[in-house]
């Protein structure tokens, strides 16, 4: 299970505990070795195979209850004041425009989608999170690495090049010289995972070992449907819900882990259905596309970012354009979007973007 | 005194003993005495001993218990249980169409349950009522507290913090316009900090952990009286992934709604959980439903689910004992969980919602 740090999977030894000595033999007696299987287990089920009443279990789950929770509440004003470990703290995209609508950025504990159609810019947004990371705090970053981990495309590895010897031109606010001190390109780890099983030991394995020894502060996954678009059909929908739903758990529990933020990068279908509609919950109001992926998907995420590519960008309205180095222009984000913007699980915002280089 | 000694919370082999050497009443025990239980069931003294001390406890605790009500044998009229209910007030939702539909807002002592597709404001709503329950009395609310379980991680407390600050906002609001000295007297009371300093929240991160935290939360509810609101969000998280044997699920699932039901009715405090969506695949076509499956769905006394029409949300009020089944738009703005606005937008929706062809010919018609 997830939580193979705590002690709730670990062989207890119960004399630790604050309990009658006739509790701790039942436990013996009965074999129940870990927290776990108590909590496993109802209280009828207990007293029969512990042969106690009904106070005496009822005292055992509250102590072991309490032993797993220890004093685990904060209250709201202690999570508002903490600046430390807080969720103050974000992940900075290195541009104010994206910043601003994300009040500071990515949250560390939790997994972002990003979904846009090709060349929407998903990946330039990446490239430049994979940098941005390596900053110091002051600057918006976790000065440390980034992972990325590449299933259909090879690493664009040129783009980046490009991107690091513009970092002084795009990262005004930073001083030159921090800039010049950071090598870039030595914290950027590129894993590629072509099937389910190399991605499922990737980040079970590799990824876990890095995050312990701290090298890396950001995981990019380039994209997860890739992985299930070849290998499953239509008819195998509930195996890949299951997969899905794994790689979900595991991801969630390195990012809390860790205070790490995850970023997918997800590919967008074309909603045929008012169902999927329904489901993709961020319908941009003229072209109707929705991440792919589906609910099972959908909810095992934090927030999900739309990118899109506007045509013709002179024309539309409210233009916010923000001048980022040569790398991106941001022409207009949707007023109505903003109210969406607050709503930290699904549709977070709808920005549209334009490539330059283009 | 006349209790049945098999309804007495004794060590199941101990209960089957008594009951096979003739005991009937917790009366009878009592009489016994220690040395002649002892002798009377082959037990030892220290046993027997125990067990008395149980049942001396039981017999006066739930002498006690029938006046205070936490007895298991508490009997009243229905008209006592109407005016217990209408004297409890609710939890406003700041959305009076959403409060319409319920019947006032959130109810006390109940449990509800808010499902949704990602991303339809189910968190949203939850943050939104952690801070109206704070609402004083003298402004219609319940001046009570929150607990806060996040299984899922997405409490942000910047969001409740934009929450709370329109909160105090619309209240100062109110006390400007009608000048009352209640009311500025309350209000001292209720700033940002305050609001934020009785949210309690706890942060689990498997289903082990929130199972652990609701066996504390009885204690703790005691320790923080004024907790009018219980909030798990979401219910569905840790026990939708890595869990394959679902009848263990189904068993700690009922287990745990079985505990809250209980912690409703005792601490006098509303429980919202939320639960995910999933999509049930049928013959023909496929929609979506609450997740866990069937025999969840009897865990809550109210349930809303949450979708979206194009670009409009809609709450639909599903299951509920007393009010009727129906549907109403809502928006979430950076102050909160709130009514469509303006007046106009709102009956349009409801027409389209409500009767998405016929209402406009009708008119015609007329």
């Amino acid at each position: 299970m997830c939580c193979s740090t705590r002690c709730c999977n670990q062989e207890m030894n119960w004399e630790q505990f604050d309990l009658n000595p006739k509790v701790v033999a039942a436990l013996k007696k009965a074999d129940i070795k870990s927290v776990k299987e108590i909590l496993n287990l109802s209280g009828a089920d207990l007293q029969r195979l512990m042969k106690l009443s009904s106070a005496d279990i009822q005292c055992l789950l509250k102590t072991v209850s309490h032993a797993l929770r220890r004093n685990s509440m904060l209250t709201a004003l202690q999570l508002y004041q903490d600046h430390l470990t807080s969720q103050h703290q974000k992940l900075s995209l290195g541009c104010s425009v994206l910043d601003n609508l994300l009040k500071g950025g990515i949250p560390l504990e939790g997994i972002t989608e990003l979904a846009g159609e090709s060349s929407a810019g998903k990946t330039q947004i990446s490239l430049q999170l994979c940098l941005c990371v390596q900053y110091p705090y002051e600057y918006g970053g976790l000065e440390s690495g980034a992972v990325y981990i590449c299933t259909e495309d090879i690493f664009p590895s040129k783009r980046l090049q490009q991107l690091i010897e513009q970092q002084r031109k795009m990262r005004t606010d930073v001083p030159a010289e921090i800039i010049q001190k950071i090598k870039f390109g030595n914290s950027i780890f590129v894993e590629h995972a072509a099937d389910l099983d190399t991605f499922h030991n990737c980040i079970t394995k590799r990824i876990s070992f890095l995050l312990t020894r701290g090298m890396v502060r950001l995981v990019i996954i380039d994209s997860l449907a890739a992985l299930f678009r070849c290998e499953f059909g239509a008819s195998d929908s509930v195996t890949k819900a299951r997969y899905l739903q794994t790689f979900g758990a595991q991801l969630h529990s390195l990012s809390t882990r860790f205070r790490t933020p995850i970023l997918c990068i997800n590919q967008v279908t074309d909603a045929v259905s008012e169902l999927e509609a329904a489901q993709g919950s961020c319908s941009v109001a003229d072209n109707k596309v929705c991440p792919a992926l589906g609910i099972t998907w959908a909810n095992q995420l934090l927030m999900r970012l739309m990118v899109s590519r506007v045509p013709q960008p002179e024309r539309s309205p409210g233009a916010a354009s923000h001048h980022s180095g040569s790398v991106h222009y941001v022409r207009e984000i949707a007023t109505s979007a903003f109210p969406q913007s607050y709503l930290f699980r699904g549709a977070a915002a709808i920005s549209t973007w334009k490539s330059s280089a283009g | 005194m006349q209790r049945d000694v098999g309804s007495l919370p004794l060590a199941p082999a101990l209960r089957a003993r008594l009951i096979a050497a003739g005991f009937q009443t917790a009366q009878e025990l009592l009489e016994t005495g220690p040395c002649g239980l002892s002798k009377e069931i082959g037990i030892s003294k220290e046993e027997a001993l125990e067990a008395l001390q149980v049942v001396r406890q039981e017999c006066h605790g739930g002498a006690a218990g029938t006046a205070g009500g936490s007895g298991a044998t508490r009997k009243c009229t229905a008209l006592e249980l109407l005016e217990e209910e209408q004297a409890q007030g609710f939890i406003i939702t700041f959305c009076s169409a959403l409060d319409n539909i319920l019947g006032g807002g959130v109810q006390l002592t109940k449990i509800t349950e808010i499902c949704g597709a990602p991303g339809v404001g189910k968190t949203q709503l939850c943050m939104q009522l952690a801070v109206d329950v704070q609402i004083p009395e003298c402004f219609g609310g319940v001046a009570g507290e929150a607990v806060f379980i996040d299984t899922e991680g997405s409490f942000m407390v910047e969001r409740v913090a934009d929450i709370a600050t329109a909160c105090v906002q619309h209240c100062q609001l109110i006390a400007e316009a009608h000048q009352e000295e209640d009311h500025l007297k309350a209000l001292e009371m209720f700033s940002l900090e305050s609001i934020l300093s009785h949210i309690y929240y706890f942060r689990c991160r498997d289903y082990i952990e929130l199972l652990a935290q609701v066996y504390l939360l009885p204690d703790f509810l005691s320790e923080h009286s004024k907790v009018r609101l219980v909030v798990v969000d979401g219910i569905a998280f840790p026990f939708r992934h890595d869990f394959e044997d679902l009848s263990l699920r189904t068993r700690l699932l009922n287990g745990l709604a079985q505990q809250l039901i209980i912690i409703a009715n005792d601490h006098k405090s509303a429980v919202v959980l939320t639960n995910q969506m999933t999509t049930r695949i049928g013959q023909s076509q496929s929609t979506l439903v609450p997740a866990l499956g069937e025999s969840w769905g009897h865990a809550a006394t109210v349930r809303l689910i949450f979708h979206w029409d194009n670009s409009q949300r809609l709450a639909t009020l599903y299951k509920s004992p007393s009010q009727k089944e129906s549907t109403i738009p809502y928006h979430i703005t950076s102050h909160g969980f709130r009514d469509v606005q303006p007046p106009a937008v709102t009956q349009n929706v409801e027409g389209t919602e409500m009767n998405p062809r016929k209402r406009p010919r009708r008119e015609e018609e007329m």
